[in-house]
């Protein structure tokens, strides 16, 4: 067994086909947009190597608007931790308590998680339409005519009109993870807790919450990797417009490859965005790391 | 600490990986080697020609084509009607063609080119967008083919195609910046004729608002139709040649003639020309509000004819030239526009001499079908009967036949990186998030020649 | 008593509000897929409609070919589901039953795949595409969204084989089973439950993906869902029924298959997050 179980061959065997679509398609391509990250490079044409001239550019230059885009998706990073995680925790404490019909509800409220996200974004474009759209009918028909905007073309409101679906689409998510983790608690120690005249709100934050911290991590490290990583719907939505209000990462890294011509920037911006999800996880994995040690 | 280590090893792995020549890692680096072959392209003609001959004794070849005529393309209707001819011609060209739509289709040129794998004919725009893959040497020169034709296509119309003296591409249409006015809500305002001079022009909107009728509709959404107002506007200012060095970069963007035009459209914004709703509306909901009858004006591209023919519009809206603002700098006559899109030929293309033959073949199909739907005007010499043309299109003849010049779109004229940047700006005009001087401080700065 | 009674009363007020929160703007799409644009954006916007206008759907099967895009979708999801379950499954029995230096390390390095944005390695896996001339084929599509699926496959099957006593192993080595035969025999039977959420996780990360599905399929022939439904949004800007009715085709297969199953699918969820 243990001669079967040490066998090279056999490890290699079984480990070599995930190996190799992993490094194919996921560790490559990092590298070789490393590689040129470091040239001036329209992604057809002659390279001329520039060292680091990529990362200053990205950093400086006003036409680009990196720190912006950046900031936007940490903004988002933000509501999604502390508006989106807090609704999702709120909602999951209350459902997880055993009440009547908390399965439909639940099973409702993550019923957007499950639809496609262009189908989202073109929903809601639909919905922000600033002629016909739910949004400013309905506005207009409660005698609210000067609330009615066109949500997504102003610069005032286009970034909050762009959060919203994606924060609206996945509290369901992060609801029933910890809906489920809430479940686990065992029921003695609320029962005890109870028993020592404690409320339904102490019980929660003394008993509940410390116990479903892991879940609570693994929502946050995806809620702020998703942000950072977030395009598809902002992408449909506004693409960054207008005059670069919804940028975020993402979409300013693929306006630069395929629109701008600007390979090497391109590859700049997609190394940092992988940098950046990794050093978020890391830090999220301390914070909650050093609470434990408290 | 777990992650670090495991970062740390994926390092170790990859150095290894690239050690042994992965197949992703070589891939990449060979990505450069046809910009190195792609000189020889003329040289390798003969050989082409070699397996073209082949090809036509025995098997069909294959030809590919991308384009931008998706369904909904005005367009649509001139490719196929040309395809259905060049297949009729040709039984010995296995023909298939793609139609993508405009911004799908940039990036996946884009990302086509990089990998190498385009098709053998691909639509293009002039100017800039072209130049910039032929400096990297993917576009077939077409000189030879052109030979053939020459009496056809004549030597003005190739201005925006043509790099160091050689032909990149066969233009299909011609088309210039028309200003589109409904009359029936120009009567409203007392106006019976087209403005012909600015200050006309700036009295009928004045007396349009007044009446509730919103002037010019323009897309915000799709910056390009920005760049129709405002280059309209600039180029009657500055006058034709100032706006083609200041492209160029031979002349500074920061001149007095120049922030004043600018000023000019913010004005128009200020004064509520502009439907303010435009900004987050598409090209195709304005001129849906426009055949709708919501805007007096719309200025865009004269390949609009067609499609205002056929929506009926064809009594009640005229077409004129943008009036002259600055009389010292600029005339009538003076026009945005010029041939541009085209069809070109990649200089990967293993049958590169039948695809430059097919591509003349096709672009006069497309020009005369096109001509004949309103799209635009020929930029190939007519030789067929046009007494059929709609009063539009008949129009912007007459308009073309007094041009003196024509300035390409600036987002054409310039290269993809410039052309952002300068869309950028512009949108941050319409948006009167910034001022005149700050776009061509900006522009003057950011602009790479 | 009452006080009691009156708080639930709000919790259930609250609940409903947030149910309709999420219900209403997928109720509206299916009301508006089947109206006209009278209706739409006249007096009608948000009531059933007056008139079903079936046609819509008609228009979205053939001008929009959405049947076709739906079938090419459901290849690719199928396909890449069977080679992550497959890959994912191999990995893991390596990781966690096989005895050898570093497997711990190369189980974190496979969970960095959970982080790495899939548009971040759109070009380099572009240019590896082309130069297998996979463009404009099912596989183009597959394999990226194989590998990217991978990380969260690992993760899932290593929660649940873990919980496989190693016994089990070697009853049928003693049987006389080799390392596949207790794979295929042992392993992989007990296994469904994960089978389950890996599916599911890897049916919507394909079902949805719309970057490398626009750039990697350029033919009308393969395109997928997505693509599909977001070229005839652009082609259909002023008419929103045949829009409606795309989006409602590319939802309710999911929705329907949500109905009967959602509990199953909200446990591979679950496992997906807390199994690791």
């Amino acid at each position: 067994m243990t001669k079967l179980y040490s066998n090279k061959v056999n490890i290699m065997l079984f480990i070599l086909p995930a190996l190799f679509l992993f490094f194919l398609i996921l560790v490559a391509p990092i590298f070789v947009s490393g590689y040129y990250s470091l040239f001036d490079w329209n992604g057809f044409g002659e390279k001329t190597f520039i060292g680091l001239e990529n990362f200053r550019e990205l950093f400086t230059s006003k036409s680009i608007g990196f720190k912006k885009a950046l900031g936007n998706s940490l903004l988002l990073a933000f509501f999604s931790v502390f508006v989106q995680l807090p609704i999702s925790l709120g909602f999951a404490l209350l459902l997880g308590r055993g009440r009547k019909g908390e399965r439909a509800f639940l099973s409702i409220y993550f019923a957007p998680v499950l639809i496609s996200t262009v189908v989202i974004g073109q929903l809601w474009l639909k919905i922000y339409n600033p002629s016909y759209g739910i949004l400013n009918v309905v506005l207009r028909a409660i005698g609210l005519d000067g609330w009615a905007k066109i949500w997504l073309g102003e610069v005032e409101t286009a970034l909050g009109a762009a959060f919203i679906p994606t924060l609206w689409q996945y509290v369901g998510y992060h609801m029933l993870l910890m809906y489920a983790a809430i479940k686990s608690v065992p029921t003695e120690y609320r029962e005890a807790a109870m028993i020592d005249g404690a409320n339904e709100g102490q019980v929660n934050r003394y008993i509940v919450i410390p116990y479903i911290k892991p879940i609570l991590k693994v929502c946050t490290i995806f809620a702020v990797t998703g942000s950072l990583k977030s395009f598809d719907l902002i992408y449909v939505l506004t693409n960054g417009a207008p005059l670069h209000s919804t940028e975020v990462p993402s979409t300013l890294m693929i306006s630069m490859l395929f629109l701008r011509n600007r390979y090497g920037m391109g590859s700049t911006i997609a190394l940092l965005l992988i940098v950046l999800c990794f050093a978020f996880a890391l830090i999220i994995e301390a914070i909650f790391r050093g609470k434990e040690d408290r | 600490m777990k992650k670090v280590t495991a970062l740390l090893m994926s390092l170790a792995m990859v150095a290894s990986l690239v050690a042994c020549g992965s197949p992703a890692a070589s891939t990449a680096p060979a990505a450069e080697a046809p910009a190195a072959e792609a000189p020889a392209a003329d040289e390798a003609a003969p050989a082409d020609e070699a397996s073209a001959a082949e090809a036509a004794s025995g098997e069909k070849t294959d030809i590919t084509m991308w384009c931008i005529a998706v369904e909904s393309d005005s367009n649509r209707h001139s490719y196929e009607e040309s395809i259905k001819d060049f297949e009729a011609a040709h039984p010995e060209i296995n023909f298939t063609w793609e139609a993508i739509q405009n911004q799908d289709y940039k990036t996946k040129i884009k990302a086509a080119m990089a990998a190498n794998e385009m098709p053998d004919i691909f639509y293009t725009w002039g100017g800039g967008f072209l130049k910039e893959y032929v400096d990297a040497g993917r576009v077939y020169c077409l000189d030879e083919a052109f030979a053939e034709h020459a009496d056809q296509l004549p030597e003005n119309m190739l201005v925006n195609h043509k790099f160091d003296g050689k032909l990149y591409a066969s233009p299909n249409t011609f088309n210039v910046v028309g200003m589109f006015t409904n009359m029936e809500l120009l009567k409203e305002a007392g106006y019976d004729k087209v403005p012909a001079t600015y200050d006309e022009l700036i009295d009928c909107c004045d007396k349009l608002v007044a009446k509730g009728i919103i002037p010019f509709g323009c897309s915000g959404k799709e910056t390009w139709c920005v760049t129709e107002y405002l280059e309209s506007i600039v180029e009657k200012s500055v006058g034709a040649q100032q706006m083609k060095d200041m492209y160029n970069g031979k002349a500074a963007w920061n001149n007095e003639d120049f922030i004043n035009a600018v000023g000019i459209f913010q004005e128009m914004i200020d004064k509520e020309y502009f439907d303010p709703e435009g900004i987050a509306l598409s090209d195709n909901e304005i001129k849906e509000n426009y055949k709708a009858g919501k805007y007096a004006f719309y200025i865009n591209g004269t390949w609009n004819c067609s499609d205002f023919v056929n929506a009926g519009m064809g009594d009640i809206v005229q077409v004129a030239e943008f009036p002259v603002i600055n009389a010292d700098k600029s005339k009538l006559g003076e026009l945005v526009g010029g041939p541009n899109d085209s069809l070109a030929v990649s200089a990967s293309s293993p049958n590169a001499e039948l695809a430059a033959k097919c591509a003349f073949e096709l672009s006069q199909g497309i020009c005369h079908y096109g001509y004949l739907d309103g799209n635009g005007l020929p930029a190939w010499t007519p030789d067929y009967d046009t007494s059929a043309l709609n009063p539009l299109t008949l129009a912007v003849v007459d308009i073309v036949q007094n041009s003196n010049a024509t300035v390409l779109f600036g987002d054409n004229f310039l290269n993809a990186d410039n052309a952002n940047i300068y869309l950028d700006y512009v949108s941050q005009i319409y948006a009167s998030a910034i001022d005149g001087k700050t776009f061509a401080d900006g522009l003057d700065a950011d602009l790479k020649h | 008593m009452k006080t009691v009674k009156g708080k639930e009363a709000l919790v259930y007020l609250l609940f409903g509000f947030w149910a309709l929160i999420n219900l209403f703007p997928v109720y509206w799409m299916f009301t508006f897929s089947l109206k006209s644009n009278e209706e739409i954006f006249g007096a009608n916007v948000a009531g059933l409609p007056k008139e079903w206008l079936w046609s819509n759907y008609t228009e979205a099967m053939t001008t929009g070919n959405m049947g076709r895009y739906f079938l090419n979708s459901t290849i690719i999801a199928v396909i890449t589901i069977i080679i992550v379950l497959l890959v994912s499954m191999m990995a893991t029995f390596a990781l966690t039953r096989f005895i050898w230096k570093g497997r711990k390390k190369m189980n974190s390095f496979f969970m960095l795949g959970l982080t790495i944005p899939i548009h971040a390695a759109i070009v380099p896996i572009y240019i590896l595409i082309s130069r297998l001339h996979w463009i404009n084929t099912y596989q183009a599509l597959i394999i990226p969204y194989a590998a990217f699926s991978l990380a969260m496959g690992i993760l899932i099957c290593t929660g649940f084989m873990t919980e496989l006593p190693i016994d089990l192993d070697e009853a049928a080595c003693i049987d006389g089973c080799g390392v596949w035969g207790i794979f295929f025999r042992i392993i992989v039977p007990l296994m469904k439950p994960a089978v389950a959420a890996i599916s599911i996780y890897t049916f919507l990360q394909c079902w949805n993906e719309l970057m490398f599905a626009t750039i990697f399929i350029s033919d009308g022939v393969h395109r997928t869902l997505p693509v599909g439904v977001q070229a005839l949004a652009g082609q259909y800007m002023k008419r929103w029924g045949p829009i409606g009715a795309a989006m409602v085709m590319a939802t309710f297969p999911m929705l329907l298959a949500y109905v009967f199953l959602s509990r199953k699918i909200q446990d591979s969820f679950i496992a997906g997050a807390v199994k690791g």
